[in-house]
């Protein structure tokens, strides 16, 4: 059995469905990803989880414990807020220390304990400062350290990175993942950054309007997105609709404004599907090798590569190039395109709710 | 910081100086050295504060002020600040309902009140006592201490309190050792505001002391119905001199513009 383990989870706010049959296992020391736009869930599954919110429905266990049945204040859980939510009338020390004080640790013992804390988070040279002469990425740290301190057997994270600028963020992150690693706590990270999932997680689960679509490791949700909401989620995807015609045991094929594409073995029914084509997956290549060829209606510079814009006969592509610092198309220059029939991803067309 | 402009700066002169002149004048008149309200003064002369420890009736009566503030005032507190950070924060019905009544005492006429109280006390026979003096004056002075407490609950970071929570602190805990030094400057401030609004309260006082509780407004009030020594500006000064003080200890403890317009701790 798992060590948390949600199950049919759901809440409900009067009509509005926050979180819908949401079930979700966890092994020991993982670190899980609930990722998903903005109001799909993903706070009142923390809170649910915390104990600030009461499920509607559902079941959760940690450890073998039912959560339900146990008060926020006893859940001995570790949590760090998006505002960090330090203590401002308190010193770093003092943060920490409060909920060792609240245990009732003694006071050497504690004074040790903190110490180890704020090692294990870069911060031992700021012990006496006031959260409010600190900078965001310290109080990050310093919410991390209280929040770790109580040795936790669950960390929950609500964007805790959300707030720092970007340069900042990769650094958190990085942070992050060595303080997981070090600390070995399973940990929930609620996030609305795919980067921040994809580049932290052992696993990612996809949320959608209160519902679980996709429980996966990053790589297998990366490449094999079961909806296209998630294959547009997770990182640039090019959506194509159209008809699948046949599928054979060696592959399939596809029409799209008269074009016949050849694509991978798929298991749906003849008729109308999406496909989703990642943009770094075309290359361009000589005419006659092309599968489709088509004009750059826009080209962008991202420093390590380039995307371009291309309008072809299949409908705008985005296609993604490494700066290899070499010339590259220009706007109004005629493209050829190609790519491997099995980076096609079909999936059922979208219902839109 | 923007500098004023001309017109801004004669328009805040003189609004500074209408605020200020009645309390020049009261002082000047406080140091003549003749028998009646005279200003400017003829000459200097602490006669007239000799006078006051003359007049016993009129320190005891500060003393009654003076108690009846601290005392109503820490119970208006008592009450307003869980009654604040109930309808600060609660999501139940009746909520606005509980605000308007318990800032109504701001929009009742205080001979109302006076009355309303006068007739209220006489019910349960404790007409005139120091109780009912202190039950009255918390009832008006609690919209004061209401409304700061509030302001600084508005500005309070719900989820300081459920780290606070998560971390293991008891319900007490969370209040003594979060919302509370959180809320704290508006607290302060709202008591000292209930403070000096009972101190000085005499609309409504008049109608319930009796000669044992007379307070220092009332006694200057009926003081001056008789005669028009200066020994009114002379205790006049005394006042203003101790609230001074007792402005100046408070910005030095908790910084004043933060108590009074009520913010909460940054
Ligand atoms: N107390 C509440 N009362 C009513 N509806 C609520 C309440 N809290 C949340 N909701 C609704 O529930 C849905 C999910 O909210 P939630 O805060 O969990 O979203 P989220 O995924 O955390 O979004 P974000 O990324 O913006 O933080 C939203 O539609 C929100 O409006
Ligand atoms: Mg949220």
């Amino acid at each position: 059995m798992s060590f948390l383990d949600l199950r049919s989870l759901t809440k409900r706010f009067g009509d509005i469905s926050a979180v819908e049959d949401f079930s979700l296992s966890v092994a020991k020391g993982e670190f899980v990803s609930l990722l998903g736009p903005s109001g799909c869930g993903k706070t009142t599954t923390l809170q649910m989880i915390a104990g600030f919110i009461n499920p509607t429905s559902g079941s959760m266990i940690l450890n073998g414990k039912n959560l339900a049945a146990i008060p926020a204040r006893a859940r001995g859980l570790g949590i760090v807020f998006q505002t960090y939510a330090l203590f401002p009338h308190m010193t770093v020390a003092e943060n920490v220390g409060f909920g060792l004080e609240m245990r009732k640790v003694p006071k050497a013992e504690r004074k040790r304990r903190v110490a180890e804390a704020l090692d294990l988070v870069h911060l031992s040279h700021l012990t006496d400062r006031h959260p409010q002469a600190m900078s965001g990425g310290q109080r990050q740290r310093v919410a991390l350290g209280r929040a770790l301190v109580i040795q936790p057997e669950l960390l929950l994270l609500d964007e805790p990175l959300s707030n720092l600028d970007a340069k900042l963020r990769d650094e958190m992150r990085l942070e992050l993942r060595r303080i997981h690693k070090e600390a070995g706590v399973t940990t929930l990270l609620v996030t609305h950054d795919q980067d921040e999932a994809m580049a932290l997680s052992d696993r990612v689960a996809v949320m959608r309007q209160g519902r679980l679509e996709q429980v996966d490791t990053p790589f297998e949700a990366y490449e094999g997105p079961r909806s296209t909401f998630i294959s547009g989620f997770l990182g640039k995807t090019n959506t194509l609709r159209g008809d699948l015609l046949e599928t054979t045991e060696s592959g399939s094929r596809f029409r799209r404004e008269g074009l016949i594409l050849d694509g991978p073995v798929a298991h749906h029914i003849p008729g109308p599907v999406e496909v989703c084509l990642r943009p770094e997956r075309i290359d361009l290549v000589e005419a006659d090798e092309a599968l489709v060829s088509g004009i750059v209606s826009e080209r962008i510079f991202l420093g390590n590569q380039w995307l371009f814009r291309v309008d072809t006969p299949l409908g705008e592509l985005m296609i993604c190039r490494r700066n290899r610092g070499r010339r590259e198309a220009e706007p109004g220059e005629t493209v050829h395109l190609s790519w491997k029939p099995e980076h096609l991803r079909i999936l059922p067309v979208e219902v839109q709710g | 910081m923007r500098r004023n402009g001309a017109f801004a700066l004669v328009f805040n002169g003189i609004f500074a100086l209408f605020m200020v002149a009645p309390l020049v004048v009261v002082i000047g008149v406080a140091f003549t050295p003749e028998g009646y309200l005279e200003f400017p003064p003829s000459g200097l002369s602490f006669r007239w504060f000799q006078a006051i420890l003359d007049n016993p009736d009129f320190i005891e009566a500060a003393w009654i002020s003076l108690e009846l503030g601290v005392v109503s005032a820490t119970l208006a507190t008592a009450f307003a600040v869980p009654a604040a950070l109930a309808i600060g924060r609660g999501r139940f019905a009746g909520r606005e309902g509980m605000q308007a009544l318990f800032l109504s005492p701001l929009t009742v006429p205080t001979v109302v009140l006076g009355i309303a109280f006068l007739r209220f006390l006489s019910l349960f026979d404790i007409n005139g006592t120091f109780v009912g003096l202190v039950l009255c004056h918390a009832i008006i002075i609690t919209p004061f201490i209401l409304r700061l407490v509030l302001a600084s609950v508005a500005g309070l970071d719900r989820s300081l309190e459920k780290a606070a929570i998560s971390l293991g602190a008891s319900d007490w805990t969370v209040f003594r050792r979060v919302t509370l030094p959180l809320i704290l400057p508006g607290v302060v401030g709202g008591w000292v505001l209930a403070f000096i609004t009972s101190f000085d309260e005499l609309t409504v006082t008049v109608f319930i002391v009796n000669p044992s509780t007379t307070t220092l407004p009332v006694r200057l009030f009926s003081h001056i119905t008789q005669t028009t020594d200066p020994l009114v500006a002379s205790i006049s000064t005394v006042v203003i001199l101790f609230t001074v003080l007792l402005m100046v200890v408070l910005d030095r403890l908790y910084g004043l513009d933060r108590l009074l317009m009520g913010e909460g701790a940054r």
